[in-house]
């Protein structure tokens, strides 16, 4: 049960959304990290290397004595890194098609986070080791919740994607695939260049979305809690602190058409309630610490099922207290908030967002209170300092920890794949 | 996908001990030039599994001469590590599907992207 909602919460926040936002993956906010680029030169030459979740395969391109694949769930991220020469497949994290122990070394960057359940990401590091050969190394970046500028104040949220203000005309065309691959000596030089200047990519924006420095990005900087699949469901640590709730008071308007632009995410918000308060019922058991959904056990208390009529004010408090629990969508008490700003942004005309056109627009005319891209919310499991060490000491013996730090936003560990003697 | 790719490829539908190597079925197969790196290639040669090297190279009818089995001494034959510089990174499927030997599940192969997501009914 917890399985399919872990599932359909990724589907939803996360598949789904990459899958919108692929196209404007490619501009130059996104580089590669640094330590990720010198983990993969450091390999010996000859190695075979492959990036688990490699997205348009901003790390592909890196080190022309290797050789590298790379794997992903979203089509079009992983047709554009095949535009660019590299060797990518289709598939998804918790089941690698890929035989044992035939790689040197394995990439996980900014990926793991994005599994909803501890089960899950443990799951997804141990079919990597199982991927690895003895010796071999892995390199896994996640999401720390200790931000430089600040600390996320839970651990599972939804975070908006920002297009970048600027961009489509910034945007090269996409240029037909390059005949001889990244293996080529001459080639991989030219897409070196080509990747550090243009094509680069990396997870830097998503720190940039949260740590921005332009006042006209901070009105961009939000996230929204979300309740986690992991632990017991307390509705009094749900509640949003004010100082929180003071970023959702810069919240802009993407296209400052405060009328018009209905709250999309209400539908899809509403969508994933629906499909998570399916999941719960009055009589349902609570279980262990790792079991939520079997947990729940008032959220339907004189409640009924939202997604029908969007437009009482009823049915609004109904999915709003459901959206509470969920924490998918903007707390009622900030509303105010937004009210305020919808007043200074209704002037102004930002560059909008280009994939306006691909929300839903809902009848709802409460929307025009939401104003975030709740369609592009993408479901983060951010990382105490720590916890990724322990995840893999605790539950993922083939795997010994060799190294962890913390780079720029991201909490990062190495670790080495052991023999394991089963006696 | 290269066969170089290929090698490393198994069927990963549940309950499957014998998923590899995949059988390739090849719509649209291309021969790119690749530049020539001998050492990469016989870096390379200890990580394969060189029957399903054999095997799918002649699947897709780019064999030629390849042997068998492995010659002893190939670091320094330059002919046969040109050789196997081809089958490995020269020659693509572009379009076809990759077969699960003991299930028959078929893995599609598009726009040279072999797509191994498993259905919920498979995992």
């Amino acid at each position: 049960m917890m399985e399919e909602a872990a599932s359909q919460l990724e589907r939803d926040h996360v598949h789904s959304v990459y899958d919108k936002i692929a196209p404007y993956f490619n501009d130059s906010r996104y580089k590669a990290w640094p330590k990720v680029q010198q983990f993969l030169l450091n390999l010996q030459p000859g190695s075979i290397v492959a990036d688990i979740g490699c997205g348009n395969g901003k790390y592909l391109h890196i080190n022309k004595e290797v050789f590298k694949m790379g794997c992903d769930v979203c089509r079009p991220l992983v047709d554009f890194a095949w535009s660019q020469g590299h060797e990518v497949q289709m598939c998804d994290g918790l089941h690698l098609p890929y035989r044992d122990g035939c790689f040197d070394a394995l990439l996980s960057i900014a990926v793991i986070h994005h599994l909803s359940t501890k089960e899950r990401r443990i799951r997804a590091i141990k079919e990597m080791a199982r991927t690895l050969r003895v010796g071999g190394r892995i390199m896994i970046y996640v999401w720390a919740m200790e931000q430089k500028r600040r600390k996320f104040e839970k651990q599972d949220i939804f975070v908006p994607w920002n297009p970048n203000p600027q961009s489509p005309t910034d945007r090269e065309p996409a240029k037909p695939r390059k005949r001889a691959t990244a293996q080529s000596v001459s080639e991989a030089i030219d897409n070196a260049d080509k990747h550090r200047k243009v094509r680069s990519t990396s997870s830097v924006a998503d720190e940039e979305e949260l740590t921005c420095t332009t006042p006209q990005q901070s009105t961009q900087r939000l996230w929204f809690f979300s309740r986690s699949l992991d632990s017991v469901f307390d509705f009094g640590s749900l509640s949003i602190s004010r100082s929180s709730s003071r970023d959702l008071s810069t919240l802009s308007s993407p296209t400052g058409e405060n009328e018009r632009n209905k709250s999309s995410h209400w539908g899809r918000g509403r969508g994933l309630i629906k499909q998570v308060s399916s999941f719960f019922s009055p009589t349902s058991v609570i279980g262990s610490e790792e079991d939520v959904f079997d947990s729940v056990t008032n959220l339907h208390k004189g409640q009924n099922a939202p997604g029908g009529n969007n437009n009482s004010p009823e049915n609004q408090s109904v999915s709003v207290s459901l959206a509470q629990e969920c924490g998918s969508l903007a707390l009622p008490d900030l509303v105010p908030f937004q009210k305020e700003h919808l007043k200074q942004s209704s002037d102004e005309s930002e560059g909008g967002l280009q994939g306006k056109e691909q929300h839903e627009s809902t009848k709802s005319s409460q929307g025009s209170e939401r104003q975030v891209e709740g369609s592009c919310l993408r479901y983060y499991h951010v990382f105490r300092e720590g916890e990724l060490a322990e995840l893999i000491e605790n539950h993922v013996d083939e795997l010994l920890v060799k190294h962890t730090y913390f780079d720029h936003a991201n909490w990062c560990v190495v670790a080495e794949k052991v023999q394991i003697c089963k006696i | 996908m290269k066969l170089l790719t290929h090698n490393m490829l198994t069927s990963h539908v549940k309950g499957v001990t014998k998923g590899y190597p995949l059988l390739i079925k090849a719509t649209e197969v291309k021969v790119n030039e690749v530049d020539f790196n001998p050492q990469f290639v016989s870096r390379m040669i200890p990580k394969l599994e060189w029957s399903a090297l054999v095997q799918a190279a002649d699947e897709l009818g780019h064999r030629q001469d390849l042997p068998v089995e492995l010659v002893p001494e190939y670091e320094k034959n330059e002919e046969f590590l040109k050789k196997v510089h081809r089958v490995l990174l020269e020659v693509e499927v572009i379009e076809g599907c990759l077969r699960c030997p003991e299930s028959g599940r078929e893995f599609p192969i598009s726009r040279g992207i072999p797509n191994m997501l498993l259905n919920d009914d498979e995992v």
